[in-house]
């Protein structure tokens, strides 16, 4: 019993044990998407002209001061709205409750740069509502009258917070779902009433979910350039396509962006740390049905009334204003190519949303088989696709498969004499790559928040009887955050749809997307002639949702024996 | 040898030592509970003999086939063990009989269907077998768990707080039919409890699991009557302690002499009394005592008393806690004397230092000391 070496410490001789093929596969990946990061950060770090210096004295500080703006506005409005919508719907009962489940993830299917179009229009000093008023007052012009001007800051902050809203309202409500209602009723017992329990017990339980939504939404305000761009308001996102699309310098649009980069990697790790304080697994085993507090009278009234604004303005206003225009453009808008467009988006995006779910889902159960360091790290840092801008994005995509197509081409011509080309460059796998990229992180956060609501005792049951980590997979873990696979597709697949700047730039010749369509037309402010494709777009992006909220519908604790939802 | 067998298991968490050269042997066919306090490291131990941790050093053996040491690491699947959650940890979207017949991997589905029946049988669940676990009891969900984990044949069980959520009286009962159904399948079974009653009640042998490692190991009889270390027989609840000297191969406690073997003279020494060791009589002739409160618990009456004569004791020392049959009405008697039965007491040794707190460094001093068959296999190496 006695051995010499009892007292000192036990060594962990597991030195290469992390060399399997979990890990191999998820690192070999992840370094594979993060290559365009990679090279957009060393052409940053090259040094070139004094572009850096002439920057950060002039438009850097503007830059920063915008963005901060830009991103506290839309993270506090996409917060306020999402969460106390979600908290309506999932805990209270009021008239009309049912509709707004699924209503409220509407807006989620118009991009930010066609409500942006859309509203200009309407609330333009030539729009029906400024000449309706100036009929009515009789005033003849502008400076008789204060019109807040839809083309500023404000109006940048509330185009995206009322399309961007509904991806912190789809992950807090499936929080708020899957939470025990236990704890909320343990809350209400010790003396704190619904409104002090929801504070005190369920935001804090459910604050992982929100953190997630609440930086999806940020990452995606610092990508958006269609609205910055059509209302001029000078983020840095801006500055990066001014730098390198107007200076026509790659360099300083990439140095701007590494500056972007590092910015989003303090948000990056300040999600995860507060993500790692907190880790919660639902090891009740016991479920019973959500509280269902009735509203009554006002408070009846100002439900509905929260919960029917961000419906109202976020879709149902400049959808019917968007259909208005398909009837009256009609013949203008209809064309022979129209539904070819349509084939290639729903092609590429269900390309990246199959891929991005199937990696996802790869990744994230590497992390949870194999708690390794340098595959959280390499995760982690691939999962920053999201945060950088798709411009600088596709600049990375561009340098590194051209890099690549040339050190095909070279080998091949050294080796065998012949000459290959660009294999990789203006291809359809460039543009999926770029999705990949940029939506993986969409994909590996939903799909990691789900993973990591089923116990570990799950995967202990299932190990201890006999079955290996894949079967583990396949028959326990799948099943159970079927939904969280679903709304991870979802997500990457409208999210794709939607995508314009990458589109633009990383696409074959003549080839194009609903997207790049709507773009060509709306910029030129030929809204009429792009009203259908862009109905197309918004039309895409509702059928996932309706899927999705049927799916929020039937799966409730205790009503099924679909435990998880998101 | 066919069962578990671990040997000089080290685990650390961080910097936190949990089981420093822990070693145990659970043969076929036997029940072992491992009892410890919260925190001790008795669920680490099982998560290691399950291989859902690594083992940092030491060796683990089921049915004589090395499952883990410091370089080997058989993976849970492969080590043909059943296990079972304190939570059940059933599959939600299975049904029942979908769940038990989860682990009957190379059976044709109606072989494997014909076998989950027959478990559910066992355990009384037919009637349950295309439910979902949510629409179960505890004790529905316990049985079907339990099913689950035996169905495939395992050659080790191994339950960790298996009762815990269960209510007083569901336990009893699931308890009872739990060690009927593990004994008909002759598995070897290790269980994790903090209960100590629940491990007398099922094990074949306890495993007491203190300062990171077994500090005994025995029938339940031996583990209560005969506990080789102070750790251990503290853990049967609260006793009444004294301080005393050795002197003259013997103790003097309030009660009365005890008989103190093989401990040297004058040496300080502790000495623990059960409150079932200690005996109240009317008009007696023991010690007078007088009754401060008395709590019936059904079968047995805590009786609280104060030695009147508080000359002899030690300040802090002159309240003892009884245990007497719930017949016994100390009320209606006037003079209580109280005497002790020596069986009952456990004596060792203070160290030097006096730090009482150096448990795992002291001796057990016991007259009759049992070296368990394991401890003594495991020494044999």
């Amino acid at each position: 019993m006695q051995t010499t070496a009892d007292s000192a410490p036990p060594a962990r001789a597991e030195y290469w044990s992390w060399v399997n093929g979990w890990t191999i596969g998820a690192v070999l990946i992840a370094a594979t998407v993060t290559v365009p990061i990679v090279t957009v950060i060393l052409i940053g770090l090259t040094p070139s002209d004094d572009v850096w210096s002439h920057l950060a004295s002039t438009v850097l500080p503007l830059y920063i001061g915008t963005t901060l703006q830009l991103m506290i506005g839309v993270g506090l409005g996409t917060l306020t709205i999402g969460v106390a919508t979600a908290w309506l719907v999932s805990m209270c009962r009021f008239p009309g409750r049912r509709i707004f489940e699924w209503a409220l993830l509407l807006p989620m299917a118009m991009p930010a740069y066609v409500i942006a179009y859309l509203y200009t229009d309407i609330l333009e000093f030539a729009g029906p509502i400024q000449v309706l008023l100036r009929e009515l007052f009789g005033w003849t012009s502008k400076r008789e009258y204060w019109f807040p001007e839809i083309r500023s800051l404000g109006g940048a902050i509330s185009m995206m917070t009322l399309v961007l809203y509904p991806y912190v309202y789809l992950l807090s409500r499936a929080a708020f779902m899957e939470q025990s209602v236990c704890v909320l009723e343990a809350s209400r017992v010790l003396g704190r009433g619904p409104w002090r329990s929801f504070f005190s017990v369920a935001l804090p339980l459910s604050r992982p979910a929100i953190v997630i939504g609440v930086s999806l939404v940020l990452m995606e305000t610092l990508n958006d350039f269609g609205t910055v761009d059509f209302f001029a308001v000078s983020t840095f996102t801006l500055g990066i396509y001014d730098v390198w699309l107007n200076m026509n310098n790659v360099a300083g649009a990439a140095q701007l962006a590494s500056v972007l980069l590092f910015f989003v990697f303090f948000l990056v790790m300040a999600e995860r740390f507060a993500r790692r304080k907190m880790r919660f697994h639902n090891a009740s085993a016991k479920y019973s049905a959500l509280p269902g507090y009735k509203l009554e009278g006002t408070k009846r009234c100002l439900a509905i009334i929260c919960c029917a604004l961000p419906v109202v303005f976020g879709f149902v206003l400049p959808a019917g204003v968007l259909v208005g225009y398909a009837i009256v453009n009609f013949e203008a808008a209809t064309s022979a190519e129209l539904l070819r467009h349509a084939r290639n988006s729903v092609m590429l995006s269900g390309l990246a949303a199959a891929l991005a779910v199937a990696i996802g889902i790869f990744m994230a159960y590497g992390v949870r088989l194999r708690n390794e360091r340098i595959l959280k790290f390499m995760v982690r840092f691939a999962s920053m696709g999201y945060a950088v801008p798709g411009s600088v994005l596709a600049v990375g995509v561009l340098v590194s498969l051209g890099a690549l197509d040339n050190g095909i081409d070279g080998f091949m011509r050294g080796n065998f004499g012949f000459s290959t080309g660009l294999l990789f460059s203006g291809t359809i796998a460039a543009v999926t790559f770029g999705y990949l990229v940029r939506f993986l992180a969409l994909s590996f956060g939903t799909i990691e928040a789900s993973l990591g609501k089923i116990t570990p005792h799950m995967d202990g049951a299932a190990r201890s009887l006999g079955h290996g980590p894949v079967s583990t997979l396949r028959r326990i873990h799948l099943p159970l955050m079927r939904g969280g696979v679903l709304a991870a597709a979802i997500l990457v697949f409208v999210d794709s749809m939607k995508e314009l700047p990458m589109t633009v730039i990383l696409r074959p010749f003549n080839f194009h997307t609903l997207a790049t369509y709507v773009h060509q037309f709306a910029s030129d402010e030929q809204l009429g002639e792009a009203s259908l494709a862009a109905l197309a777009i918004v039309g895409f992006g509702i059928l996932p949702v309706i899927v999705l909220s049927f799916a929020i519908a039937r799966a409730r604790p205790g009503f099924s024996n679909e435990v998880q939802v998101l | 040898m066919k069962g578990l067998h671990i040997y000089g298991a080290c685990h650390s968490h961080g910097n936190q030592q949990v089981l420093n050269n822990a070693s145990l042997l659970v043969p076929a066919g036997e029940l072992a509970c491992l009892l410890g306090p919260s925190g001790c490291g008795k669920t680490t131990l099982l998560r290691l003999a399950a291989g859902l941790e690594r083992l940092q050093k030491g060796k683990i053996l089921i049915d004589d086939t090395v499952v883990a040491d410091s370089e080997l690491h058989v993976p849970t699947e492969q080590r043909g063990i059943g296990l079972m959650f304190q939570d059940y940890a059933l599959f939600p979207h299975l049904t029942v009989i979908e769940n038990v017949t989860f682990g009957l991997r190379g059976l044709s589905s109606a072989k494997a269907r014909q076998r989950g029946m027959e478990m559910l049988v066992q355990v009384g669940m037919t009637a349950d077998a295309s439910k979902h676990p949510h629409m179960l009891s505890g004790g529905q969900q316990q049985r079907v768990a339990l099913a689950r984990a035996l169905a495939p044949d395992p050659k080790l069980l191994l339950l960790d707080e298996p009762f815990s959520g269960l209510d007083t009286n569901m336990r009893e009962q699931i308890r009872e039919e739990t060690l009927r159904v593990l004994k008909s399948s002759g598995v070897a079974t290790m269980m994790v409890t903090h209960d100590p009653e629940e491990a007398m009640y099922m094990a074949d042998r306890i495993k007491i699991l203190g300062n990171g490692q077994i500090l005994q190991s025995g029938r339940p009889h031996d583990i209560y009557f005969h506990p080789q270390h102070r750790f251990v027989a503290k853990m049967f609840g609260l006793m009444n302690r004294f301080e005393c000297v050795v002197d003259g191969g013997s103790v003097e406690i309030p009660l009365g002499p005890v008989q103190a073997q093989g401990l040297e003279e004058g040496r300080r020494v502790e000495v623990l009394v059960r409150p079932e060791g200690v005996t109240l009589e009317s008009n007696g002739g023991g010690v007078p005592v007088e009754i401060q409160s008395t709590h019936l618990l059904g079968h047995d009456n805590i009786v609280r008393v104060r030695l009147t004569d508080e000359a002899q004791c030690q300040p802090g020392q002159s309240e003892l806690y009884v245990r007497v049959h719930h017949a016994f009405e100390p009320e209606l008697s006037k003079r209580i004397t109280a005497g002790v039965d020596p069986d009952y007491v456990f004596i060792y040794a203070i160290d030097e230092e006096g730090a009482a707190g150096a448990e795992a460094a002291c001796r057990p001093s016991h007259a009759k000391m049992l070296l368990s068959k394991s401890i003594r296999a495991v020494a044999g190496r």
